[in-house]
Order: C-alpha cells, then structure tokens, then sequence
C-alpha cells in the first residue's frame, strides 16, 4: 500500500487525465454521429423533388407520378434499395466495396452499383465513381437555384463527357424502363452532394459574418487606435499609481509564465546536452568546442537555479494568501501566439484524407505525450523516494519496485523480471 | 464655442460608447448600471459581480456556474482578478454578498478591459463555427479543461496496483480517441469531397460538416441562422464600441478620480493555483539532476583537457577565441528559445479545413505539410525527453537494484 499523500496525489492526477481523455472522446462521439448521419440517406431542404420542367422530365413525371415521395415511399424505397443491393451481392458474388467504407458509403455504393447492374448492365462499366474524378470544374457562380435535374446535367459535365454520356444515357435507360413502378431517387452525399446549395439568407449572414471578424481583426492594429490605447495605458497607470499594494509583486499567471519559461529551459538545456554527450570530436579544436559547451550550458542551468530560488520565496510568501478553490483562468496562451492574435478563421488546406488523418494523429500524439510527460514527471517525484527509503527486502518491497520499474520505465507496458539468487550451500 | 459643441458631442457619445459595450458583453447589464457604479450604487453592485464571473470564467464552467451561489461567484472573481495581477485593494475588501462596491467592480472591468481585448475573446469564445476546424496548436486543448473534475478525495491509501490499473485504462482512452479521431477524418474528407464546388465562397470550395447538416436539418438551420445574426450583433457592437470607447476611457479617469488613493498596506497576496507549487517544486528537481550531470560530464572533460594540451602557441589562442565567441552565440540563440515566450512564428488561432485537389494549388491558407512538419518535430522533441526521464529512473533503480546482493534484474526485452 502506498502512502494516504501519495496515494491521494497520484489517483487525483491520473484521474484528471482520464476524464480530460473522457472528454474529449465524448465530443468527437457527438461529431462522429453528425458526420455518419450526414453519409447516409437523406432528405436536403435546399433541393426540391423533381417538378415538372419542360424536356424528358415531363415525360419522366408522366410516367412516374409520385414526386414528392412521402416517409412511407421512402421507406419502400429503402426495403426496395435493400431488395437490390442484396440481390446484387448474390449475383457479384463479391463485394466491391473498399474496405474503409463505412456502413452508410457502402450502402450508398451498392445503391449505385444496384442501379446501373440492374437498369443498365451493358454500362456498368462505364460508370465511374465521382471518388475517382480529380478534375472538377465548379458550376459557374450565379446560376439559378438548382432544380436537380438541370443542375445533375451540369455536374455530369464537369464530370468529364465519358461520365456525362454514362449519367444521360442511364437516364434514357432509366426512362425506357420505367414502365416498371419508378421511385424517387434517394438523397446521398457521395452521389448528388455536389448539387447542394446553401439558402440565401444563410449566405448572406455568413458573409456578413466573416466580413464583421475580419473588420475586428484590423481595428486592433489601425493607427487610429492609438489614441485609444495611450488613454488606456494611461488609466491602467494611474490606477496601479493609485493602488495601495506594492506594484514590484508577481501576479500568480506572471509566476507560471516564469515557471513555463524554466521549464522549457530545462528541457532545452537537457536535449542540448544530450547531443554534446554523444558527439564524438575528431579533432582538437571540436572538443574544446564540446567541453566549453559542456561548461556553458552548467552555468545556464545555474543561472535557471538563482531565478528558481527568487521565485520560490515569492510562492512562499503567497502561500499565506486565501487559496481559490476552483483553478483559475490563465491569460496568457501557452503556445505564446498571442502576441497578435488574429480572431477569424484561418485556412488550413489539405489535399487528401491521408494527410488530415495524419495531421489529426499528430496532433493527438503530441497531446498524449505531453500529458505522460507530466505523468512522468509526478510518478518520478512520489514513487522514487518511496522506493529507496523503503528498507525491507521482502516480496511486497520486490513487488512495488517491479511495478515502479515498470510505470517509470516502460510506461506501465512491461515488466521486470526479478530474481532471487541464493547463495548455494 | 468648438469647444462646447465638442463636448455636447462627448457627452452625448458617452452612453452610446456604454450601450455599444454592453450589447458587445455576453449578458451585458444596462448602461444604466454603469452610470450608478459611478456613483458607487449598491443596487448595481449584484449585475457587475455577475458579469465579471462570466467574463473571467472558461467558457465550460458556464453551465456549472449557473449554480453557484453568489458568494461563491464573488469570491472566484476576487481570486480571479488577483491571481491575474490586479492592482487595487479595494476589490478584496468588498462585501461578498453583493450588497455594494458597484464602483470597484465598474473599476475591475475597465482594468481587464485595458489591458487586453476582452471583447475579441469573449466573442472568440462563442463563437458559431461555421468550418470544420483543427486546432494548430495547443492553446484550446490546454485551455478547455477550466475545472477540475469531481474531485476525488481518497482518504484511503491504494495499492500501487490501482495505478498500473488507471494508466492502463488510460493508454486504453488514447487509444480509442486515436480510432474514433482517424474515423472521423475520414468521414470528413468524404464529405468535404462529397460537396466540392456547393460553397458560394471559392476559396473554400466544399461545405463543412456544420453546413451540409444545415441543409440535412432545416430547424437546426434556423437556429444556426439565429446564432449568427446574434453573434453579428454583438460584432457589430464590438465594431461600434471600438469607434466609440475613447470618450469612455476619459469618464473612467474621472471616476478613478472619485475613489480616494488607497493607503499602502503590507501586501496581501494571492496563492499560486494549487498545482503551481507542485510543478515549481518538479522543475527544480530536474535543474538541479540536469546540474549534477552536467559538472560531472564537465568536470571529467576539463581535467582531461587539462592534461593533454599543454602549451599551444599563439595561433592556438586565437582560435581558442574564436571557439570562446561561438559557443557563446549558441548558447545565446538556445537562451532565446526559452525566454522569447512562443519562439518561431507558430501557426495560431483557429483554421477551418478546406481539402484541395491533389496537384492544384490552393489559395492562400496553411498548409496541412507545414504543420504536420511542425508537429513532428515536436513529436521528436517530447519522445526524446520522456525517453531521457525513463532513462533516469532506470538509472535510479539500477543504483539501489545495484546496492542489493542476491536478486538478479532482468530488464523486459527492449523492443
């Protein structure tokens, strides 16, 4: 057993990571069923169910009277596409499915598959998959809102003619077939999310919006504002002229700054010193060169010490003062990209799902090693003591020292084999 | 006559500049409330208290903080405010039941609106997103944890064996954030390519997830519409407040005038934030090994040197200069590192994704490369340290494993 403290100490550490992990996990569960709802079927407000126009869609409606299907169609719809999909399954025998697809893409495709093998078959193979089309032109800015029709004869342009030939020639298929009962369409992302447009209203307010951002952003730098900021520094002067507490005192977020700054001195200083401790000089003038490093970097860490000794006698003084209960906010950003904080959205450009998954794994690796860092760092600080003041030999001592050995060294992953070697007689 | 018209003009300027203010403030009070604070009012005491915890306070505490008591919002603002450096006494010394002090408070919210760009980050804060975002750097992940969670007070020593247990699970947790991160951009992608060309803005070519379900859900779309033209508003005020806020700047020097001088007093100080001695405490452990290590390996070298090189000549001086001057102007470049707070030009701020097709390029925008870049190397600065702390503890153990006759250590196989 370890210790009340150091017990209460570490489970309270530990369990902050956890539920920071919970956290996070949670939120990227909210996002992941929006996306995965978003990929299967479904209905947009923004494009309306074919209406009759004038050109082979009156002749489609004559034949197909149900256009603005109702839930219990969709649903037909849905057991019909099943019916297909199944039966496509059957006859291909194999799937052609990628194996990343999820669920949703994968019903999606089949659909696609389903149609053409089913209405189409000696075009099956042209058809190809919008995922494999670099090349897209984007339809020509002003255009009408789309009716989706008109507008799938100008996504299948941009498509390239091959695809544009296959989606006409599907439809006149489709149209000569149809004296068997036609349903609508069904909405996916992956077929007609091309043809999706955002409201009016909505554009107009987003645009405001990032035109408002971007005005906020230039104010702060503007020349006029000068006079405003000498009158504020000037009340923030008079004000801490008129304060009753010496002004020479260390905020607490002036403290952590400090304490930030150390830290990353620490680590500097030590990688730096790594790097001189393997080199190997081949000449004279190299490892002179090494030794005054060697030297120099002493003294900065001497230096380090002095300020962490000033800096240590101001907590200690504020160690009197009433403690907060909740922790507080910081001011300062920890990545220190304040300094000219820009408050609308940059870009961020990627050009392949690969590259964001990449970026994504990055990001939460470099997060988790900060957060076993510190780990690290609280474990090394309770349990190195317990073990080597620890003066019994017996099994329980050997059982903390394996555990010990293995949450410092081998991240909890693997253990230490310890053997007793008696002496033989 | 100029002069009157103009002040005519600044007074009339005055509750405008306040009005834009507090339309500009998440829950802003009437302007009315600023003007009796001037006059040191009670009743507008109990709107100030309650506008200062909602600026200081990280936004998740929001829902949590709907609960606290008064006294308990009053007293989080006092230590908010010192902990940040807030110069004046008086703020200390108010009644936290919310029955007076409306001038300090009115005081409190200039000082924080002085010094930094309050209104920018409270906005910031709320603001609708409207993209698909990734953070570049770490500021919203170290930020968004704004309160401990329930606090789990053991009062029972555990066994070593509860925490192998906990850093299981938490290796558990990572790895499953890992799967679900990776799945999610891979829906992403889909659906950023899914919908390429449908934004009305080209530079940014797609929708996001936010606008897509926006069409999928004409209700939640409405709301969305709602939340923007709200958030306009308050920029709008923002806007407006900035054009306006000199005039209000003048009225607070006059109300500083009100408050007579605060006589000095023995500082009465705040605390670090609880983990703050703690982490002070780690950081000096570190220094002083790092220190240890480094005059051993120095000393060693120099008395070797010593004893190699005897006298080197006059050409050997001259180099041993130049050596001296190097080193000193990379040891100098290291130092910077650490002072200057963010080093490089780090990418900051948030980023709406916007996927480009391969070979095209893009407009102007990070690059997702740059930052992977960027983020490996960081990767290979924080594996490097923890390699070297384990590596310290192994040395450690080996020390006292070393000490102890009869038991044979055998390390796991290193992989």
């Amino acid at each position: 057993m370890l210790p009340v403290g150091c017990s209460r100490r570490l489970v309270a550490e530990l369990q902050g990571a956890l539920d920071t992990c919970a956290e996070r996990q949670r939120q990227l569960e909210r996002d992941l069923r929006v996306s995965r709802r978003l990929l299967r079927t479904w209905e947009p407000a923004e494009i309306p169910a074919p209406e009759p126009t004038p050109g082979p869609e009156t002749h489609e409606k004559a034949l197909s009277p149900v256009c603005t299907p109702s839930p219990q169609d969709l649903k037909e719809l849905e057991l019909l596409t099943q019916a297909l999909e199944k039966a496509v399954h059957v006859r291909k025998g194999i799937s052609k499915a990628e194996e990343r697809d999820k669920a949703s893409s994968l019903k999606s495709r089949s659909i696609a598959t389903s149609a053409t093998t089913v209405f189409a078959p000696t075009r099956a193979s042209q058809t190809k998959s919008p995922r494999d089309i670099r090349q897209t032109t984007m339809p020509a800015k002003g255009l009408p809102k789309p009716r989706l029709l008109s507008t799938g004869e100008q996504t299948c342009i941009g498509r390239g003619p091959q695809a544009a030939k296959t989606g006409r020639g599907l439809r006149d298929q489709q149209i000569a077939l149809s004296t068997a009962p036609q349903a609508p369409e069904a909405f996916t992302l992956k077929e007609k999310g091309t043809l999706l447009q955002l409201p009016m209203a909505f554009r107009k307010v987003a645009s405001q919006n990032s035109r408002l951002w971007a005005q906020l952003s230039s104010t702060q730098t503007g020349d006029s504002m000068d006079v405003t900021t000498s009158s504020k520094t000037q009340f923030l002067q008079k004000m801490q002229m008129t304060s009753g507490w010496p002004s020479t005192r260390l905020s607490a977020a002036e403290i952590e700054a400090e304490v930030g700054r150390l830290q990353k001195a620490c680590l500097l200083l030590r990688l730096r010193m790594g790097e001189e401790l393997t080199k190997d000089p081949t000449d004279w003038m190299q490892e002179y060169r090494c030794l005054l490093t060697l030297e120099g970097l002493q003294a900065n860490v001497g230096q380090c010490l002095q300020r962490l000794q000033k800096l240590r006698s101001e907590v200690v003084e504020q160690q009197l003062g009433p403690r907060p209960e909740r922790r507080l906010p910081t001011a300062s950003l920890p990545c220190g990209g304040g300094a000219d904080p820009i408050w609308s959205p940059q870009l961020l450009l990627y050009s392949s799902t690969q590259e964001l998954q990449t970026l994504a794994a990055l990001r939460l690796r470099v997060c988790m090693l900060d957060q076993q860092i510190h780990l690290e760092k609280v474990l090394m600080a309770e349990l190195l003591p317990l073990v080597s003041t620890q003066e019994s030999l017996g099994p329980p001592w050997l059982a903390l020292c394996r555990a010990v050995h293995s949450l410092l060294c081998e991240g909890g992953q693997r253990f230490l084999t310890i053997l007793r070697d008696e002496p033989a007689y | 006559m100029g002069r009157r018209r103009r002040r005519a003009a600044a007074a009339g300027a005055l509750p405008e500049a306040i009005a834009a203010l507090s339309r500009a403030l998440p829950a802003g009070p009437s302007p009315e409330t600023f003007r009796r604070a001037k006059f040191d009012r009670p009743e507008a005491a109990p709107a100030l208290w309650q506008l200062l915890f909602r600026v200081l306070s990280p936004l998740q505490t929001d829902r949590a903080s709907a609960s606290l008591a008064p006294e308990a919002q009053a007293r989080w603002v006092k230590c908010a405010l010192l902990s940040q450096g807030y110069p004046r006494r008086g703020l200390a010394q108010l009644p936290e039941d919310g029955s007076g002090g409306s001038r300090e408070l009115l005081l409190a919210l200039s000082w924080l609106l002085a010094r930094e760009p309050l209104l920018e980050r409270l906005l910031a804060q709320t603001r609708v997103r409207l993209g698909d975002e990734m953070p570049v750097c770490e500021c919203e992940a170290l930020a968004s944890p704004g309160l401990p969670g329930p606090q789990v007070e053991i009062d029972c020593p555990v066994d070593v064996r509860h925490l192998q247990w906990l850093m299981g699970k938490l290796r558990f947790r990572w790895r499953n954030l890992m799967a679900s991160q990776q799945e999610q951009c891979a829906l992403l992608g889909k659906i950023h390519l899914y919908t390429r060309g449908c934004h009305s803005d080209r530079s940014l070519g797609h929708l996001s997830v936010a606008e897509t379900e926006l069409l999928r859900d004409p209700e939640g779309g409405q709301q969305l519409l709602r939340r923007l033209q709200s958030e306009n508003t308050r920029l709008e005020a923002a806007l407006e407040w900035h054009r306006r806020e000199l005039v209000f700047w003048q009225w607070m020097d006059t109300v500083l005038d009100a408050c007579p001088p605060e006589a000095s007093q023995p500082a009465f100080l705040p605390s670090l934030r609880g983990c703050g001695a703690a982490e002070l405490e780690l950081v000096a452990r570190e220094l002083q090994a790092l220190h240890e290590e480094l005059r051993a390996a120095g000393e060693a070298r120099r008395a070797a040197w010593a004893a190699r090189v005897g006298d080197l000549g006059p050409e050997w001086n001259a180099a041993q200069r130049a050596a001296q001057e190097a080193v000193g102007r990379e040891l100098a470049a290291l130092r910077q590192a650490w002072e200057q707070s963010g080093g490089l030009v780090q990418p900051h701020g948030p980023h709406r994704l916007v996927r480009t097709e391969a070979g095209v390029p893009g407009g102007p925008g990070l690059r997702a490369a740059e930052v992977i870049g960027a983020l490996k190397s960081r990767e290979a600065c924080l594996e490097e340290t923890l390699h070297q702390l384990q590596a310290q503890c192994r040395q450690q153990l080996a020390r006292l494993a070393g000490a102890l006759p009869g038991l044979i250590w055998i390390p796991p196989p290193r992989r």
